[in-house]
């Protein structure tokens, strides 16, 4: 009997490494016919071109050692080169020392006609049709919204008198505003042929802020998106997991996600590109303006000051007092949201 | 007793069983890519990405700074930026 029972044991085990073996042949399978199955849905594709399982796996690029950083690079450079059929370059040319960049917008001056969404749409490798993404929304505000009376601005605050400078009087600034621009029925969506400037209107361009303390970093669980040592807020692409928590926590709604694979035709790819810049996106991760670091960190304007027919943008550096941002900070009537929630960011809109 | 079956009509049954799977898992990703991947579908949700930065946005106010905010800003933009150097 005993005999019996040990053979039926053989046998079961037998059967069931046949059964794991089944499983691993077909597991196997699965891989070799995946890639096969995809190719055939879209069409022979150059193996070059494709995310290798390497760069899937890579880890933070702040993280990874110099070789692995060299690695990284070569793999991507390989891909868009196949991808796009150009002599792509990704560089990782680090963050200038000495350097906390700031951007200052004149709102009247803007004319509001998106040459800086489109250069920046170029110059950045946004995805072109269904959907063309932008990172740069031109508001269109009545002038009406603008109210300021400069003889006001600096009432409401404590006052020297005859005690002293204590206590604290209310009123004036301390609730409501002297000077102001409400965002009240604002057009986002004025026709690409609409004539501009109309004389009615003030064009308020949007973009990524730049905070100094940045809701999106706290809110991202894998750290993948960042403040550089310039203050910009960089994301690593390629450890984004997609979870979109950082756009549910920027305040200014700056944050694009890539739904599907992005549309960019290989005629129009710019390739001279950054690591953390303008590199080509995947689908399933974040993007968002970079003040065009791969420009920014060669000593190089954004694309969208370039692009501004009228002189609106200025760019800088906050830690020199001799920089166009800083001397605007300095001399002209420069606003903050009034919902500001201490992100202090380091885009400014100023006039005069 | 459980035998192992070597017989031609095992492996077939083998075979199919791995075509059924490999089959059953390109399926399963083709309906997932075609329910989120489609243009339309995916300029619409685009769309709405850019629709809750405008009502963001248009809610939003734009106010003078003072002298004292100004300044008060800046040295807390270089502070940020000194503590973080250190």
């Amino acid at each position: 009997m005993s005999e019996v029972i040990n053979t039926r044991t053989d046998d079961v085990k037998e059967s069931r490494r046949d059964f794991l073996k089944n499983i691993g042949i077909a597991g196997a399978a699965a891989l070799v016919a995946s890639p096969v199955s995809v190719e055939a849905s879209v069409g022979p594709a150059n193996p070059d071109a494709e995310i290798t399982v390497a760069e899937s796996l890579q880890g933070h690029f702040v993280l990874m050692s110099d070789e692995e950083k060299e690695k990284a690079i070569e793999r991507l450079e390989k891909r868009y080169t196949a991808k796009y059929g150009k002599k792509t370059t990704v560089s990782d040319v680090p963050a200038p020392e000495g350097v906390l960049f700031g951007y200052a917008l004149n709102i009247s001056k803007c004319i509001g006609c998106r040459r800086c969404v489109h250069a920046c749409v170029q110059e950045n490798n946004q995805s072109r049709n269904d959907p063309e993404i932008q990172w740069i929304q031109v508001m269109k505000i009545p002038k009406g919204n603008f109210s300021f009376s400069a003889d006001k601005l600096y009432k409401g605050y404590p006052e020297s008198g005859k005690l002293g400078d204590y206590g604290v009087q209310v009123g004036g600034n301390a609730y409501t505003p002297v000077g102001g621009l409400s965002t009240e029925e604002t057009q986002n969506y004025y026709a690409a042929n609409e004539m501009v400037p109309d004389k009615d209107y003030f064009y308020v361009p949007v973009q990524c802020q730049q905070c100094e303390k940045p809701p999106c970093v706290k809110a991202c669980p894998v750290r993948a998106t960042f403040r550089d040592p310039n203050g910009v807020v960089v994301i690593d692409y390629n450890w984004c997991i997609g979870c979109r928590m950082c756009q549910l926590a920027c305040p200014y709604g700056a944050r694009r996600f890539n739904w599907g694979e992005p549309n960019l035709p290989p005629a129009e790819m710019n390739p001279k590109t950054h690591y953390f810049g303008n590199r080509p996106r995947m689908r399933g991760v974040m993007e968002k303006c970079t003040f065009c670091l791969q420009r920014t960190r060669e000593g190089r304007n954004p694309a969208c000051l370039e692009a501004c027919p009228v002189g609106a943008r200025k760019f800088g550096n906050l830690l020199d007092p001799e920089s166009d941002v800083r001397k605007i900070l300095a001399t002209k009537k420069v606003f903050r949201f009034k919902e500001e929630m201490s992100t202090y960011p380091k885009f400014f809109y100023f006039v005069g | 007793m459980i035998k192992k079956d070597n017989s031609r009509r095992a492996f077939f049954k083998k075979a199919a069983a791995v075509a059924g799977v490999v089959a059953a898992a390109d399926y399963t990703r083709t309906l997932i890519s075609s329910s989120s991947g489609s243009a339309n579908n995916i300029n619409e949700k685009y769309v709405g990405d850019v629709n809750t930065q405008d009502r963001i946005m248009s809610q939003k106010q734009l106010v003078l700074m003072t002298d004292n905010e100004k300044k008060l800003m800046l040295d807390e933009l270089l502070d940020t930026y000194h503590k973080e150097l250190a």
